[in-house]
């Protein structure tokens, strides 16, 4: 049942996505949006299916590998079409399938009017497919596939509306950007196989010890390159934040929800490898860590309310990619799982807000919304609660998980992720609020104003419902792991990959105490920088480094594609035109000359061609009379 | 082994094959010129049969048959282009057909 089950959710979105490319303009877009939203749920089922036969398995016995066909074989080298079913990958189906199918559910009302549905839906599913691939792989190799297939799914989303330029161009800069990511984990592979023969993650765990230390540091740097680039972390995040061009519900699934904590699934997922290099699981941390103070800092000063909820995303994965690269694993997918909720909540309930101000991004003008959609008021505030971490909301239990294991991991390193961490929740606490107020608090703006008489409520059901769902899951989700009560999500994964550092009771609520102070402070300052009609960021020097967002695009352009763009220019002048240009047109005038010489024998004379012919024909009987 | 002795054929043979040969290489109308190669056509046939009797062996028979055959159906469009040429008024004068010329 388990196996049935895994393979049901995997292959039910790709049956969709086939289906909707299949069918054409025959079926309506309606229904491709049915389509596509019933193929992710019945994934969904096939998930839970596969999670109930493992929950009630024995422990210690709560791993399916389950081989389709042997899909290369090269000597004594084979991959299998294989998926593996354990506590972790089950955790992650039921999150990409279920988060995902209200998604795609909302989507049937945001994208509603759209010129383009069916594709819009053709490639969501398409998206869903690739993830639950992603994470059900039971190998190395087809993890890869997985992770492309996300790369070009999230390309094809980001650039939907094809004829918005600033679109087209981010979606290649995210391609580009993650291209770089999935080159160093394919060479990470190649890696393997040569050191261990083999890419099944139970083969190559059981010899990831036999392997030299440098070389093992190579793999998992490889690694860890591709889980910096799909996850947006420094110094490959330049992506992410123009990746919010795309439609409000693929930044809500793809940049928000799953594709982008991929990232901390493979580093949770190769943990064996890691911890064979722990110079680099420390080096993942100490990224996760600067990732979240950098880019809350740049929350701070946003003015579009994608790109605010955007650059949090990146910030919260910081602390994934922290607990990850201390080994709090537990802490790390959890945080993924309700930042999974909470975050795909906010960049809903933002969607709501811009299809109800017809497309407008900028929150400079919005403001006072609370009166006009109440309902979408009080799920974005829970987001907002559940992001910056108040009690009882699911935030709150994950990222003090994470900032106590910091804590509990001690040494100057441990105690610098904890500062880090906790200077991080400040910031949260600071943008979160900034935005909620300036959206939703004071005044009704003008603009805001001459929108409220347009008469469709808040939003279709297909929207409300979704983000009802997730409401409730943002403000219980967190209660599957209270500290020194009972932990289930952590010990589920922890049968796959067992956490390196446990935070005490006391450490836990001790942190917890020190974080939901900070998120107040946080709350604080915005309310009252708000209310006084200033800005957070008050130095004129500060504001501009970070609207430039610390110039990471200025120094990619100056260090990469300037000498690049001047090579290629010198390249063409001095190699493709006199050499490679001149040659050509040489070789062509040359072929022209000798081919008019030759042409003089062609006479045209039928009988000199016979003569021709008899002659030669005479001469070779003389040379063969004469050889023999 | 009754008859006259493979070589004798073999004489006939040639001086049908050099017939032929001169008048492709001599003469000017396209229609002589197609005769000329059949009689080559022929001398070579006549070769082949005359080695299938001296072996004993069919083979050169059956391939006496396909050269007809292929002969017939290279007359068949060598006589359509000579009337399509006559058709269009184009002279029937393989010198003047030399639109090939390099």
């Amino acid at each position: 049942m388990i196996e049935v089950g895994g393979w049901v959710c995997l292959l039910a979105p790709l049956a969709g996505a086939v289906a909707i490319t299949l069918a054409g303009v025959r079926i309506s877009r309606r229904t491709a949006g049915w389509i596509s939203t019933l193929t992710t749920f019945l994934a969904f089922g096939g998930a839970l299916v596969a999670f109930v036969g493992l929950w009630a398995a024995d422990h210690g016995d709560r791993e399916e590998l389950s081989t389709a066909y042997t899909w290369l074989a090269s000597g004594n080298f084979d991959v299998g079409f294989q998926i593996l079913l354990d506590p972790l990958s089950s955790t992650m189906m039921l999150v990409v399938s279920g988060v995902g199918g209200l998604i795609v559910w909302y989507s049937m009302g945001y994208m509603h009017g759209d010129d383009e549905e069916r594709r819009y839906f053709a490639y969501m599913s398409l998206f869903v497919f690739s993830m639950l691939l992603l994470v059900e792989a039971g190998n190395f190799l087809l993890l890869l596939v997985g992770w492309g297939l996300v790369g070009l799914a999230s390309y094809l989303l980001i650039g939907f509306w094809h004829r918005k330029p600033e679109a087209v161009a981010a979606a290649k800069k995210a391609f580009v950007m993650n291209a770089i990511g999935d080159a160093t984990f394919a060479l990470a592979c190649v890696l393997l196989i040569w050191q261990t023969g083999t890419l099944e993650f139970f083969g190559v765990f059981e010899q990831v010890d036999g392997i030299p230390s440098t070389m093992v540091t190579l793999i998992a740097l490889g690694l860890l390159g591709g889980a910096v680039a799909k996850s947006a972390q420094l110094p490959l995040q330049t992506w992410l934040p123009d990746a919010m061009e795309g439609p409000t519900p693929v930044s809500a699934l793809i940049h928000a929800a799953t594709m982008v904590t991929a990232g901390v699934y493979l580093l949770v997922r190769a943990h064996p490898v890691f911890e064979a290099a722990p110079g680099v699981q420390h080096l993942a941390a100490g990224l996760g860590a600067a990732t979240l103070l950098v880019a809350g800092a740049i929350a701070l000063v946003q003015w579009d309310i994608k790109r605010v909820i955007a650059y949090s995303t990146m910030s919260q994965i910081g602390y994934m990619f922290m607990a990850a690269g201390i080994g709090a694993y537990g802490y790390a997918m959890f945080h993924l799982m309700t930042h999974a909720f909470f975050k795909a909540l906010l960049f809903m309930s933002a969607g709501l807000v811009i299809h109800h101000l017809d497309g407008e991004q900028d929150i400079r003008r919005m403001g006072g919304l609370k009166e006009v959609m109440p309902r979408t008021h009080v799920a974005f505030l829970v987001g907002i609660l559940a992001l910056v971490g108040i009690p009882p909301f699911a935030g709150f239990w994950s990222k003090d998980g994470i900032i106590s294991s910091a804590l509990a991991t001690g040494g100057a390193f441990g105690y610098t992720l904890y500062v880090a961490a906790l200077v991080g929740a400040l910031f949260t606490g600071m943008y979160a609020f900034r935005l909620y107020y300036t959206v939703f608090r004071g005044s009704q703006s003008e603009f805001a104003a001459s929108h409220a008489h347009v008469g469709h409520g808040e939003g279709p059901l297909s929207m409300l419902l979704p983000v009802g769902v997730l409401t409730v899951l943002s403000t219980v989700g967190g209660l599957l792991v209270i500290p020194g009560v009972w932990q289930p999500f952590t010990d589920w994964i922890g049968e796959t990959a067992e956490a390196l550092v446990e935070p005490t009771t006391a450490q836990d609520y001790g942190t917890s105490a020190i974080a939901v102070t900070l998120g107040l402070v946080g709350l604080y300052l915005a309310r009252r920088a708000f209310y006084a009609d200033r800005q957070l960021v008050t130095s004129p020097g500060a504001w501009r480094v970070l609207e430039h967002k610390l110039y990471f695009d200025e120094a990619y352009d100056a260090l990469f594609y300037r000498p690049a763009a001047a090579l290629s220019v010198a390249l063409r002048r001095n190699v493709e035109e006199p050499v490679v240009e001149r040659s050509l047109d040489e070789i062509g005038a040359g072929t022209i000359q000798v081919g008019g010489e030759v042409g003089r024998i062609q006479s045209g004379l039928l009988r000199g061609y016979a003569v021709a012919v008899a002659f030669a024909v005479a001469v070779l009987i003389v040379v063969f009379v004469a050889v023999r | 082994m009754d008859g006259p002795d493979v070589g004798w054929y073999l004489i006939v043979a040639a001086t049908l094959f050099g017939i032929g040969a001169l008048g492709v290489m001599l003469r000017r109308s396209p229609l002589i010129v197609l005769l000329s190669l059949e009689i080559m056509l022929n001398a070579a046939s006549l070769t082949l049969i005359a080695f299938a009797r001296q072996q004993g062996n069919l083979d050169g028979q059956i391939f006496a048959l396909a050269v007809m055959a292929v002969a017939a159906a290279e007359v068949a469009i060598g006589l359509g282009l000579i009337v399509a040429m006559a058709r269009r008024r184009v002279p029937l004068d393989v010198d003047q057909a030399s639109a090939l010329r390099g």
